[in-house]
């Protein structure tokens, strides 16, 4: 950091559906505040929190925001209209022309984020190699702009056909809309890659949600005064809130993206550079593999709409602690994806009445209903075993047997993820470690770890606020692409000045944001293929690229190909400005004898045997104890079982191992 | 079904992880494979079936395979020779396959030292060329040696080896060999990942349970499926429609369907259609028996599990000899693509009279197949590029019908326009929806496509499409959807084309194709 004198206090605030989570790092002190989220304006949480962790103080902010992402899920984003190549116009209508559900009597269209009075079609034509085919003329322009203003639009996204290729006529258009007093999103800058319908639907969610977090932004600003403030992208890394408002596509990711830079930061600190992340939630559960860095894709789906900009890679499945349990015609039993969310619940939060996996962990005494959000939240025990019993009843099986096969059936779910991030792209999960966070999390490790082979597990602390952790650990990160499509061998001298322009935009915007000199890292990598494949391996431009792609794609595939001709699609470059890498001192770790609050019946295994239960801020550091226990903490429940080895370590993280392994 | 009890439990666990096995098949084959049907369309499908050659689990892909791939399976185990390491190449429609451009790949997997396979992993790809009198190999043939390279069920790995000789017989037959070798590579890598997956399943759960829940999968599937029978009123329901002609002067075709619904079981009848043509819309009985499927699966909850099980109370007769059950040596290339829609329109247009306010009116019915061959003057390189296109979806009780779409037995995607630019001698002058060509009603058809494509070099057009004569009809007093179009503009003169034609065009040429909308539902 450039920063004359770094703010000594680093503020997080996460951002979620139900709760806002703050963690203060003051020098080596910690605070965490947890307080309900105010959808209609989730800055007045955010404001409210704040106030009461800094009172008057100074401090930088950090923030993941959901802003963006609502706008979009909920349709509330700006008014946007597409200005495009003429013959064109219907592109994110038709999209890639395939439905969603490949068995669906009546399949369901596409729905487009521009409706097809907002586009205005504009004669001009660029080639695939760059040449200018139709020339736009002054006329033209001034035709598009005043048709672009008829439609009373609050933002314009621009997308022309090979625009990646030579962004004149796009600049062209965005200047005179810009003079225009218009709102521009133009697609060779938010995203100059080839393939014009993500390119162009990437450039229309940016123009529709920006708007919209701009506004929140300044709303924000204004409340806190004088403090700086930093937004969290879809990507890992921190931006400057006037960036990220313009730029708003990079952030539709903002709050997971946090949970994962959390999770690679409580590995590292604790030594670990492997790790396979699980954050079981209400209704889904994300998962992703960090090999010594965090991954991005860039193949995002957004509801509808591919969101082409690099983002962490995470992978969803629709099993959560909600997910309703039910038995099909044809007699298997069915967990989710239909959940029972935040309202109703589950049956044992008092007004749903389907089974879910919550209430089978508590049938099983999995859960303590007594100590459920730190005591706060009564759980209805009854209600839960007489509706688990009449769905026994119907499946034919014992209902402890069923609580387990729900357990199971949503834990094959779970693993499915786990092989999705793991196997399915050549990395083998027993060099890896589980870090399972969020409540749930550490309920389904063990079993989990068990199911992929995995002999390690990581439960870090303060697992219910690692997305606010991880926000005050993150760097600044821009990233920047450009399709160039050139064959493998093209020459070095040629490579740095296709380089050229990304870097300087680099330096120039990471400037602003107040990281220049040595503390900016560029980090240029290549997208590569065999030459007429579609789909890419990213590489780093370091020694001989070529090599390293024939090695990753054996790796991914399973064979390689030397004498194939390779092609490098896409320029990639990361620009870094290392962030505050705060100590985390969470002085939970204390002296004292191990002994449990309590030891109460707990079914693991088909047996239901004395199990102790664990208060987590009570364990000693260094202490060191077998499964089965349950240990609790205000936000989260880990159940440890038989065969596992738990270790409280220096960074009173739990660390448990397979014995005998 | 043994008479060991099935537990719940496990049969949802299992069910999952044959279906997720397929997925992985799939994702290493789009990921790798080299024909632009394959990587941007996702032409392709993947299946895991038991020791009988009955289908276990398979990949939502494309429908138009998925009744068929069994028969693939029957024809290499046929073979009789099947040892550890094989793997059985095939595309004779004649002998498991479809038609010629749709190539499968069947790996037998054993276990336990046992002489036969326990099980098939498979997986079909449509690939860009395979030989025949024109690129592409979508021809307006007469008989099928036209086709292309028909490859009865052959070993192309014996033991774990490539045979590169019988792979240099097969290179030597395509206009596009480096891509079909590329693309062969992808199909092998597929089933290498599916056998890994299903020896993890079998380590962990031991083979006689494994195959003891195939079969408890199997009768699950049937139980869904009588679910879904049960549910419609018994009786006997007929339906005909038309194919405009076989590319080859006759025409129109008809192809007519009756249903005879009983309790928990179905006969779908189709004897009485056209007899097979000399033109190359005839189709095999085994996409017949995918069709059916398709429709059947439509009416099912989702979830529904992809085994054979769930074509067990369905029974299918067909007529050898006829457009839905051609004879050797019939041409079979658009059976396939258009015939197979076709079938579709006639099964649900019967299904309509059992369940009036459940089935939409017709949907596009082609596949409006393209294919533009030639040399490319930028490298001096044979090219051969194949795209299908989307239509108008039929309006029905739930909605107006979705416009650009594509329906029924195919979902490839489209190749982005700069993608194909990039790749192609080709430039596209227009792609968009056709206005006004859904059919009329009170939940109107959606709209076609209009897409114009300018060569920039000479080259060989080959147009298989249908639907330029009548519309896609309409139900419960909607209109039918507006009939595709296809022209040719050149030198400032529009020339109309047939439905099934080939043009050899010229450079500056402008190909204009507009495809059906959907037909209207409710008066």
């Amino acid at each position: 950091m450039t920063d004359p004198q770094p703010p000594s206090r680093l503020l997080g605030v996460d951002t979620g559906g139900t709760f806002t989570d703050l963690v203060l790092l003051d020098g080596s002190a910690v605070r965490t505040y947890k307080l309900p989220s105010t959808p209609d304006d989730p800055s007045r949480a955010v404001l409210e929190g704040v106030r009461h962790l800094l009172g008057e103080d100074q401090g930088l902010v950090f923030h993941g925001s959901t802003v963006a992402t609502n706008a979009l899920l909920e349709g509330k984003g700006a008014k946007v209209t597409l200005v495009t190549t003429a013959g064109f116009g219907d592109l994110l209508q038709i999209g890639r022309q395939n439905r969603a559900q490949l068995y669906a009597l009546q399949p369901a269209g596409r729905t487009s984020l521009v409706p097809a009075e907002r586009v205005v079609e504009v004669r001009e034509r660029v080639l695939a190699d760059g040449a200018v085919e139709v020339p736009l003329g002054e006329a033209e322009v001034e035709r598009v702009v005043t048709a672009v203003k008829a439609t009373g639009c609050e933002s314009v996204a621009l997308c022309l056909l090979h625009a990646y290729a030579n962004p004149k006529h796009e600049a062209q258009l965005a200047q005179a809309l810009l003079a225009a007093g218009c709102r521009v999103s133009a697609s060779h800058r938010v995203l100059p890659e080839y393939r014009e319908f993500e390119r162009a639907s990437t450039t229309a969610v940016n123009a529709a949600v920006s708007p919209v977090m701009s506004r929140y932004l300044e709303r924000l600003q204004v409340g806190l005064g004088e403090r700086p403030l930093r937004i969290m992208q879809s990507n890992g890394g921190a931006i400057m809130a006037g960036t990220a408002g313009s730029e708003a596509v990079r952030t539709i990711l903002s709050g997971p993206a946090g949970g994962m830079v959390g999770a690679f930061a409580a590995a590292r600190a604790a030594g670990l550079e492997r790790i396979i992340t699980f954050d079981m939630g209400g209704t889904s559960t994300d998962v992703g593999l960090c090999d010594g860095r965090i991954p991005l894709t860039s193949e995002t789906v957004i509801a509808d709409w591919p969101v082409k900009v690099p983002m962490i890679d995470i992978h969803t499945v629709g099993a959560g602690g909600g997910s309703i349990a039910r038995l099909d015609a044809g007699g298997a039993l069915r967990v989710g994806p239909e959940s029972a969310g935040a309202a109703p619940g589950p049956v044992c939060y008092g007004r749903g009445d389907r089974v879910t996996v919550t209430d089978a962990n508590l049938y099983l005494g999995r859960l303590r209903p007594d100590r459920f959000l730190g005591g706060r939240m009564p759980l209805a025990v009854d209600r839960c075993r007489q509706a688990l019993e009449e769905l026994a009843t119907a499946a034919g099986l014992a209902p402890q047997r069923l609580a387990e096969g729900i357990i199971e059936v949503a834990e094959e779910t779970m693993a499915g993820a786990l092989r999705v991030v793991s196997v399915a792209r050549g990395f083998d999960p027993r060099d890896f470690t589980l870090l399972p966070f969020g409540g749930a999390g550490g309920l389904h490790a063990c079993a989990l770890a068990e199911m992929l082979a995995m002999e390690r597990i990581l439960i870090p602390a303060h697992p219910g606020l690692l997305s606010a952790v991880g926000l005050v650990r993150a760097d600044v990160i821009r990233d920047y692409s450009r399709s160039v499509l050139r064959p493998g061998n093209v020459a070095q001298m040629e490579l740095a000045e296709l380089f050229r322009p990304l870097e300087q935009q680099a330096v120039a915007e990471m400037g602003a944001e107040g990281i220049a000199g040595a503390a900016l890292q560029l980090e240029p990598s290549l997208d590569m293929r065999y030459r007429g494949q579609s789909f890419e391996i990213t590489v780093p431009m370091a020694g001989d690229f070529c090599r390293t792609f024939h090695q990753r794609y054996q790796g991914l595939y399973g064979y390689r190909d030397e004498q194939r001709d390779l092609e490098i699609v896409t320029l990639r470059l990361r620009a870094v400005g290392r962030g505050p890498r705060p100590d985390l001192q969470h002085g939970l770790c204390r002296a004292s004898d191990l002994s449990p609050l309590v030891v109460e019946p707990l079914v693991v295994a088909g047996h239901e045997r004395p199990c102790p239960v664990y208060q987590r801020s009570a364990l000693p550091c260094g202490a060191s104890f077998s499964g089965p226990a349950l240990i609790v903490e205000e936000t989260a429940t880990h159940l440890i079982t038989p065969g596992w080895l738990v270790r409280v370590d220096e960074g009173s993280n739990l660390l448990l191992e397979r014995e005998g392994a | 079904m043994s008479s060991q009890r099935v537990d719940p439990i496990r049969l949802e666990v299992l069910k999952n992880r044959f279906a997720s096995l397929t997925e992985e098949m799939g994702a290493v084959l789009m990921r790798t494979s080299f024909s632009p049907n394959i990587k941007e369309r996702r032409d392709f499908s993947c299946a895991l079936f038991d020791r009988d050659g009955e289908m276990v689990a398979q990949a939502a892909h494309i429908p138009v395979h998925l009744g068929s791939m069994p028969l693939s399976v029957a024809a290499a185990l046929q073979r009789g020779d099947l040892a550890p390491g094989d793997m059985v190449l095939l595309n004779d429609p004649y002998r498991g396959g479809t038609h010629l451009p749709d190539i499968t790949l069947v790996t037998p997997v054993f276990f336990d030292g046992e002489e036969q396979p326990a099980f098939f992993l498979a997986n079909r790809a449509h690939h860009a060329d395979v030989g025949g009198m024109s690129a592409g190999s979508l021809p307006l043939s007469n008989e099928i040696f036209q086709e292309g390279l028909r490859i009865p069920p052959v070993k192309i790995v014996r033991a774990g080896q490539l045979d590169s000789d019988l792979l240099a017989l097969l290179l030597a037959n395509v206009r596009t060999p480096v891509e079909r070798e590329g693309d062969l590579n992808a199909q092998i890598a597929a089933n290498r990942v599916g056998e890994r997956r299903l020896r993890e399943v079998v380590g962990r759960y031991r083979l006689a349970e494994t195959e003891r829940y195939c079969h408890a999968l199997l009768d699950y599937g049937e139980r869904m499926m009588q679910e879904v029978l049960a549910a419609i009123p018994d009786g006997c329901y007929a339906f005909e429609d038309l194919l405009d002609d076989d590319g080859a002067g006759s025409g129109p075709i008809p192809i007519r369907c009756e249903l005879t619904v009983a309790g928990d079981a179905v006969t779908v009848d189709f004897s009485a259609s056209a007899p097979q043509v000399q033109g190359c819309v005839n189709a095999v009985r085994a996409i017949t028996l995918s069709a059916v499927f398709y429709v059947f699966r439509l009416l099912a909850p989702s979830g529904m599990p992809g085994s054979a099980g769930v074509m067990r109370p369905i029974a299918v007769r067909t007529r050898p000899g006829t457009v839905v059950d051609c004879s050797f040596p019939a041409a079979v290339a658009g059976g396939n693509v258009e015939t197979s829609q076709r079938i579709v329109d006639v099964l649900l247009g019967a299904l309509a009279q059992a369940l009036p306010g459940r089935i939409p009116a017709a949907s596009c019915g082609t596949m409006n197949n393209l294919t533009i061959g030639g040399c490319d003057p930028r490298s001096g390189q044979l090219f051969a590029y194949y795209e299908t296109i989307a239509g108008g979806a039929g309006g029905g009780p739930s909605g107006a019908g979705a416009s650009g779409l594509q329906t029924h037995m195919t979902n490839t995607l489209n190749t982005p326009v700069e993608a194909l630019e990039h790749a192609y001698p080709l430039r596209v002058r227009r792609y968009s929806l056709r206005p006004g060509s859904g059919g009329a009603g009170r939940c109107s058809g959606g709209d076609g496509v209009v897409k114009e494509l300018q060569l920039q070099s000479e080259a060989r057009i080959t147009l298989i499409s249908d639907r330029r004569r009548q519309g896609p009809y309409g139900l419960a007093g909607g209109q039918p959807g507006r009939p595709g179009r296809n022209a040719l503009l050149r030198n400032g003169e529009c020339r109309e084309l047939p439905g099934k034609c080939t043009v050899d065009g010229r450079a500056g040429d402008v190909l204009i194709i507009e495809t059906p909308g959907g037909g209207g539902w409710g008066g």
